[in-house]
């Protein structure tokens, strides 16, 4: 069986494995100790406090292989982007401009750099083991945060954004780099990523762009690339899109990677989610599978489970359900299918 | 030779010298009507019925036969009336001392810095006459002209020197910045800014600053640089002080040369002298004369020696300049002292 918990600091050795396979571009999740070490105590201090509005707190969240102990993937919930330190995207707009003496009438599309997305809740940092890319694995691994926001709603924030790893080659060479971001960073594409993952986000400000960048003016590969998904991003992408996600003008200033955006109150497992008392016991039919948690905080869990659920009813859990998600006889448990 | 205002019936003689010119002269279609238009419009600039704003002193320069062999221009103001747009090429500093990385990117910021500046332009001269210092006169008359009548111009002059273009007329540059937001080709652009119709530059030209390290690198290559063919024009106006100041051309990034008007070597050097009649020197070097006159206003090179107050020139020089011994004429030596001594 497989448990989402929040990471505790013994994680950290196969937390170092994940975070060396983890894809470029998947910053928050550095291939370094003593950052790696610093993220997970950071976590766990922000599971720990008692938390009335969003503030800089970052869950994260590792998923567990039970038959054998093994960790198979992660994922992140920052409470709020952009509070501690600035939150950049570039916003995709167009410029409009009219002749009406020429009869001319167009927009120019313009990447600016902005923070329009500080003040939002960003699921991020989602890595998961090749193996497992595809199955249900990804679902609960994705969508147990939006579980966690449903039962601690006052931790986040009204919208919800995440940023999907954009286009990149085998080689690691990002054509949207290599046309805007590279001229002003003067580093290429990977070791950029690093420096994201490693240190201060603050030379970014001093190194972006502050001027427009008209799209057209870019040659026509860093064009494809604004909005474009690396194919291994497009699990996670897909995941949250049937969340009701939707993509939107801003991209990421590295790879021109695209950003999605919901209002929480909207997304899919938080809207119809359903909590109910948990029942031990055996049941002979399953009528479908669930992602269930225990809406628990420091000790939250996520399994997959198949249920015979009926709404308004309590929910029968059997002993090695019950047991990943550590409840008992009558306590709250909160279900989605999957 | 000498340089006078163009009259209304220079129309034929003007309109086949500019066939001859071709693509590149924007400012002087070849457009019988325009052309007219711009004829009459000249005739009540020297007359003193315009305002600066409009003001547009067109001369030709005419051979002792009366052919009409080349054009020039000085516009009293520019901007005044519609925007006058330049790219200033600038420079972005992209610094991390923390990781060691500075970057210089010049960066072309949209300007209207030269608003209210007078501007050198429409300058041909017919090609089987680029010989000896015709061009020079063609082009060194109108800082004469300036010179005599200075508060009929700005504090600077400038010009507008064409940019890079491949045979067939287009430009990198425009094909890297303009084409996205005209939606049309280089000539036409051109074609439409010579008009006069410049109000759409303003309606569709990008208002933010442009990196040029996201431009093509044809077009970053031609950033400030003259085009082949004004290399000439280019010279002589450097030579009289001119510089380029970092300012360009929006459609195809030519250089904005510029100079403050009383710091032109012409400006500066002139003298008023008496004209007298005699036999100049054959060494005497060649003197840019001006008749001081507005309306009736010629200007002619010739060889003269300065003697005190008075310029000695021969008969003919005289008679082309309209004067009589004793009249007042603005002087100065057509070329630069050291220049002079390098010809000698």
């Amino acid at each position: 069986m497989l448990v989402l918990r929040p990471v505790q600091l013994t994680d950290l050795p196969q937390l170092q494995r994940l975070a060396r396979e983890s894809l470029v571009g998947v910053t928050s999740l550095p291939d370094d100790s003593e950052r790696l070490r610093d993220k997970i105590l950071d976590s766990c201090t922000s599971f720990e406090q008692n938390v009335q509005n969003p503030g800089p707190e970052n869950y994260f969240f590792v998923l567990e292989d039970l038959t054998n102990r093994s960790l198979i993937g992660c994922s992140e919930i920052l409470a709020t982007a952009g509070f501690d330190e600035p939150f950049y995207s570039l916003r995709n707009r167009h410029f409009n401009s009219a002749s009406r003496e020429l009869n001319i009438e167009h927009g120019v599309p313009a990447l600016s750099l902005c923070q329009d997305l500080s003040g939002h809740t960003l699921l991020r940092g989602f890595h998961i083991d090749g193996a497992w890319t595809g199955t249900a694995a990804s679902e609960l691994l994705s969508r147990a945060r939006l579980l966690f926001i449903a039962a601690h709603a006052q931790r986040f924030c009204d919208t919800v954004i995440t940023e999907i790893v954009g286009y990149s080659s085998d080689e690691g060479h990002s054509p949207f780099w290599d046309a805007v971001g590279k001229h002003f960073f003067d580093l290429p594409y990977v070791e950029a990523e690093r420096l994201c993952g490693l240190e201060s986000r603050a030379f970014l400000a001093e190194l972006m762009p502050q001027y427009p960048i008209y799209v057209p003016m870019l040659p026509q590969a860093a064009q494809d690339c604004i909005g474009r998904i690396h194919p291994d991003g497009q699990e996670a992408f897909d995941i949250l899109q049937r969340e009701g996600f939707e993509t939107n003008h801003y991209v990421d200033l590295f790879d021109g990677g695209p950003t999605l955006l919901a209002r929480t109150g909207h997304i899919r497992s938080i809207a119809q989610s359903q909590t109910t008392q948990a029942s031990p016991g055996a049941f002979i039919d399953a009528r479908g599978r669930y992602l269930v948690s225990n809406d628990s905080l420091e000790n939250f869990r996520v399994i997959i489970a198949e249920l015979d659920y009926l709404p308004g009813k309590p929910v029968t859990l059997d002993a090695a359900m019950c047991a990943a998600l550590k409840v008992t006889e009558g306590r709250q448990v909160r279900l989605i299918a999957l | 030779m000498i340089v006078r205002p163009a009259q209304v019936t220079d129309l034929p003689a003007l309109l086949a010298l500019v066939r001859l010119a071709g693509r590149g002269m924007t400012t002087l279609p070849a457009d019988e009507e325009r052309l007219n238009y711009r004829l009459r419009w000249a005739k009540r600039t020297f007359a003193e019925q315009v305002e600066r704003a409009d003001a547009d002193y067109l001369f030709v320069l005419e051979d002792d036969d009366q052919q009409v062999v080349g054009v020039s221009a000085v516009a009293g103001a520019v901007g005044l009336r519609e925007p006058w747009y330049n790219y200033r090429v600038g420079l972005t500093v992209s610094s991390s001392p923390d990781l060691g990385i500075q970057r210089h990117i010049p960066t072309l910021f949209l300007s209207n810095e030269m608003t209210g500046q007078s501007e050198l332009r429409t300058l041909f001269l017919r090609p089987d006459q680029r010989l000896g210092s015709h061009g020079r006169l063609l082009s060194l008359s109108r800082l004469l002209f300036v010179a005599e009548f200075p508060s009929l111009f700005g504090d600077k002059l400038i010009a507008e020197l064409r940019g890079s273009a491949d045979e067939q007329g287009c430009s990198p540059f425009w094909d890297s910045v303009g084409r996205h937001f005209f939606q049309m080709d280089f000539s036409h652009a051109d074609h439409l800014s010579g008009l006069g119709n410049k109000s759409f530059i303003a309606e569709l030209m990008p208002r933010q600053p442009i990196y040029t390290c996201l431009l093509t690198e044809q077009a970053q290559a031609v950033i400030g640089k003259p085009h082949a063919n004004s290399e000439a024009a280019l010279k002589i106006l450097s030579d009289e002080g001119f510089d380029h100041k970092g300012y360009i051309d929006i459609f195809d990034a030519g250089p904005v040369i510029e100079a403050p008007t009383s710091g032109i070597r012409t400006v500066r050097d002139s003298q008023l002298l008496d004209l007298a009649i005699g036999a100049p020197d054959e060494q005497a070097p060649l003197w840019l004369i001006h008749n001081r006159r507005l309306e009736n206003c010629r200007i002619t090179a010739a060889r003269a020696r300065q003697s005190g107050h008075s310029l000695v020139v021969d008969r003919l020089t005289a008679k082309r300049l309209q004067l009589r011994p004793g009249d007042s004429v603005r002087a100065v030596p057509l070329l630069k002292q050291q220049q002079q001594a390098v010809a000698a």
